[in-house]
């Protein structure tokens, strides 16, 4: 069998990137279609293979690094880049969600009762369950920390307990803050405040739910072996994405929900 | 009693069956020579039956998806009779 003289990895063609473009375009084309003519199949059928997708593709990409050795130092090279590339695209996504809000509090019309929180908004009280769920993403940063220690010394067991641990701690935010939006005094549709509200929340809460499924997957992957203490990229990709969640909750805590109130 | 506390503790770590150690231990190796075997079959394909499944019904819902897609794209950028 020939042996390649280069570190780099040459994949083999795979459907993958077609069918997610075709994918993205039923969940487009979906989600304008349930808009406008309440027709929930072509919505469905994009998720459904926006799922199957992302499940083949990831294993495919387990199977290239772990599996086949594919992944040398110049390519996690290249794909730390590539995380982090893609991590500043997100932080500019919801820097624009925070322009939105800074636009109509700083300056509230007149319409509002020229002020913040405008007329009739009785917005969260910033130090109950906002304040706990901040605390639990502080948290879930401390562990996830920990359980990349732990696999840099080779503990596997207590490298296990701290990944869960942070998992366990993403799924308790998940559901109080579903618990929030099923028991907040104000709709997405009360003003401008309710708009910037649910539309800054609710993106990061979606933020929240990848966050969480990726370390679920490095959770399984630990307790499977695939990583060493010298290569464990996915993980490493998943503690950054997991700290760029909580950094994006402590901005959305101090300025939608303490400032804000 | 307390000279059958060691025995126990034997007892107790020994329980798992060799069935379902192999299920517990690390399965990295088994794997790795599954792909790395010289056999010509593309990684989407190389694990096995549930590869070719999962792939064909993939590209399945993609295909009818876009056939679907683009129709329902047309009708909807037809303009409507007015009565």
């Amino acid at each position: 069998m020939a042996h390649q003289a280069h570190p780099f990895c040459m994949l083999n063609p795979n459907p993958w990137p077609i069918s997610g473009a075709v994918a993205a375009l039923l969940t487009t084309s979906g989600l304008a279609m349930w808009f406008h003519y309440n027709t929930l199949q072509p919505l469905a059928l994009g998720l459904i293979s926006m799922i199957l997708v992302m499940l083949q593709w990831w294993r495919d990409i387990i199977r290239e690094s772990t599996f086949q050795g594919h992944h040398t130092l110049p390519v996690q090279k290249g794909l730390r880049y590539g995380m982090i590339l893609f991590i500043t695209s997100e932080v500019f996504f919801f820097l624009g969600f925070f322009w939105a809000f800074f636009h109509s509090s700083l300056a509230p019309t007149p319409e509002l009762g020229g002020q913040w929180p405008p007329t009739g908004i009785k917005p969260m009280n910033p130090m109950e369950v906002p304040l706990l769920n901040t605390a639990i993403l502080l948290a879930s940063g401390v562990t996830v920390t920990w359980a990349h220690h732990s696999i840099t010394e080779g503990a596997r067991k207590q490298a296990i307990q701290a990944l869960s641990l942070t998992v366990l701690l993403g799924a308790y935010f998940k559901a109080l803050q579903a618990m929030e939006y099923y028991e907040a005094p104000f709709s997405i549709a009360d003003s401008v405040y309710g708009s910037t509200f649910f539309i800054a929340t609710g993106f990061h809460g979606l933020h929240v739910i990848i966050g969480s499924s990726f370390l679920l997957i490095c959770l399984l992957r630990l307790i499977n072996f695939h990583f060493t203490p010298n290569h464990h990229f996915g993980f490493e990709a998943a503690a950054w994405y997991w700290h760029f969640v909580d950094v994006i909750w402590l901005f959305l805590y101090m300025t939608i929900y303490w400032w804000g109130s | 009693m307390w000279k059958q506390i060691p025995g126990l503790r034997q007892i107790s770590q020994r329980t798992i069956s060799t069935a379902s150690r192999r299920q517990l231990g690390n399965r990295v190796p088994e794997k790795q020579k599954l792909f790395q075997e010289d056999n010509g079959i593309p990684v989407y394909l190389k694990g096995g039956v549930m590869d070719s499944l999962l792939y064909r019904l993939t590209m399945g819902l993609t295909a009818f998806g876009t056939a679907y897609v683009v129709y329902e794209l047309l009708v909807a950028s037809m303009p409507k009779k007015q009565k």
